[in-house]
């Protein structure tokens, strides 16, 4: 023991904290929690780098480990966990008084509550008036839902892509409500 | 057709040959791992080169070939994330994509602070690759970095991604080109240009432009990928 330097105790304390954030990061269940451990991870894998050495790649791993995979892990997660409605019905079926306390919010919180989902309502009017069928407006704003109304018969459609195993939890929850309709309609293939 | 306990015994049989080919290729270390290549770099790469960082001067003059390979897979991976996330180049705007109301004032305040400095010290890494530890790929991440940074500070930025790419390849292009240089003045490919008898001021100059198109190389590329990340994200 009497042996070690101050830098050698340092490098070997660093190890084994590595060894300990790999094994946190395989455990941890949060995704925002484990992209701060894979940070922090490059931090002390650089850290280890200069202690041998090697400044040059403790550079590009703190460039590359630390700052910007998290970066796209932050951006990719926080759009992979988002439910986005496009709210099209203009009435107070989501939302009333500029509050969420429509029925049909109701339905669509606990549905996405069920996939522990982050529910995002879009009303913005840029994109509700966009032109041409559901199916396009939803390929080019990458919506999840579309929340639309029959003027005539009072009728909500909620229009998902066919494709998205989602729908058919949505329906199966939707089958409570006499004027809720689920319809599907099929993805826009690549390239046409 | 085999039946699948004869395939299972074929895989089993070409993982033992290479194993065994791997283990015989363990047996003579002495004259896998020695000192040789190192000893030369040490006596001989401070005047070759005229880098005083070594793995600049390595990964510049020695070893040139393989770097420009390097350059070449970021490019390949650039045009991979292109493919995959099935772009139409016209039709989406990333500022469209980045939450406008979610991110936090504190972040926006933070990065106002932190991107000029970022980027200079991107910028400084690149310019003294040849005096001290970076070089051309690190100062690159690093300002790529800082510009990713931009697109949190300003949310109507909005980028024409073909150009970036087109401006990459014609990085690449020139990389490939001032490597080449050195077929005409010294008569060998792949090495600096300037003959070590011209003094290390002149060496220097092309380490400076390598070091410089490199980076710039990186920070297009690595750009591209965040773009297309934030495009695909809503």
């Amino acid at each position: 023991m009497a042996d070690l330097t101050l830098l050698e105790i340092t490098a070997y304390a660093l190890q084994i904290l590595l060894i300990f954030i790999a094994i946190a990061i395989v455990l941890h269940k949060n995704n925002r929690t484990i992209i701060i451990l894979i940070a922090s991870f490059s931090l002390v894998v650089s850290a280890l780098y200069v202690i041998n050495n090697a400044p040059d790649v403790a550079i590009a791993e703190v460039a590359i480990g630390a700052a910007i995979i998290p970066l796209i892990y932050v951006i990719s997660i926080s759009r992979q966990r988002e439910f986005i409605v496009l709210d099209r019905a203009m009435d107070d079926f989501i939302i009333s008084d500029e509050e969420f306390t429509g029925y049909g919010y109701r339905l669509l919180k606990q549905f996405t509550d069920h996939y522990h989902l982050d529910l995002n309502i879009c009303n913005d009017p840029m994109i509700c008036q966009m032109e041409g069928p559901d199916q396009n407006v939803c390929e080019r704003t990458n919506v999840d839902l579309i929340v639309s109304k029959d003027e005539k018969t009072g009728t909500y459609y909620l229009k998902g892509k066919e494709s998205s195993l989602l729908m058919h939890k949505l329906e199966e929850m939707a089958a409570d409500y006499s004027d809720i309709e689920v319809q599907t309609f099929k993805d826009v293939e690549f390239g046409e | 057709m085999l039946s699948s306990v004869s395939r299972k015994l074929i895989l089993i049989a070409a993982m033992a040959v290479v194993f065994g080919l791997f283990a015989a290729s363990l047996i003579d270390l002495a004259s896998l791992y020695n000192d040789a290549t190192k000893d030369y770099f040490f006596e001989h790469g401070f005047e070759e080169t005229g880098s005083n960082n070594l793995v600049t001067g390595i990964l510049l003059d020695y070893r040139l070939f393989d770097s420009l390979f390097e350059a070449g897979i970021l490019l390949v991976a650039v045009s991979g994330v292109i493919w995959v996330s099935k772009h139409d180049f016209a039709d989406k705007n990333p500022n469209f994509m980045i939450d406008k109301y979610k991110t936090p004032d504190l972040f926006i305040s933070f990065a106002r602070l932190v991107y000029p400095l970022l980027l200079a010290f991107g910028l400084y890494i690149i310019l003294n690759g040849h005096l001290s530890p970076g070089g051309g790929f690190q100062g690159g991440a690093l300002a790529a970095t800082a510009i990713l940074i931009l697109y949190f500070i300003d949310k109507n930025k909005e980028t024409d991604i073909k150009r970036i790419v087109t401006i990459e390849k014609v990085l690449y292009l020139a990389i490939i080109l001032v490597a080449l240089l050195s077929l005409f003045t010294r008569s060998t490919a792949f090495t600096n240009f300037v003959a070590p008898a011209a003094g290390r001021q002149w060496q220097v100059v092309y380490l400076v432009t390598l070091n410089v198109l490199i980076g710039l190389k990186v920070a297009f590329g690595l750009w591209t990928i965040f773009t297309a990340f934030l495009k695909e994200g809503r």
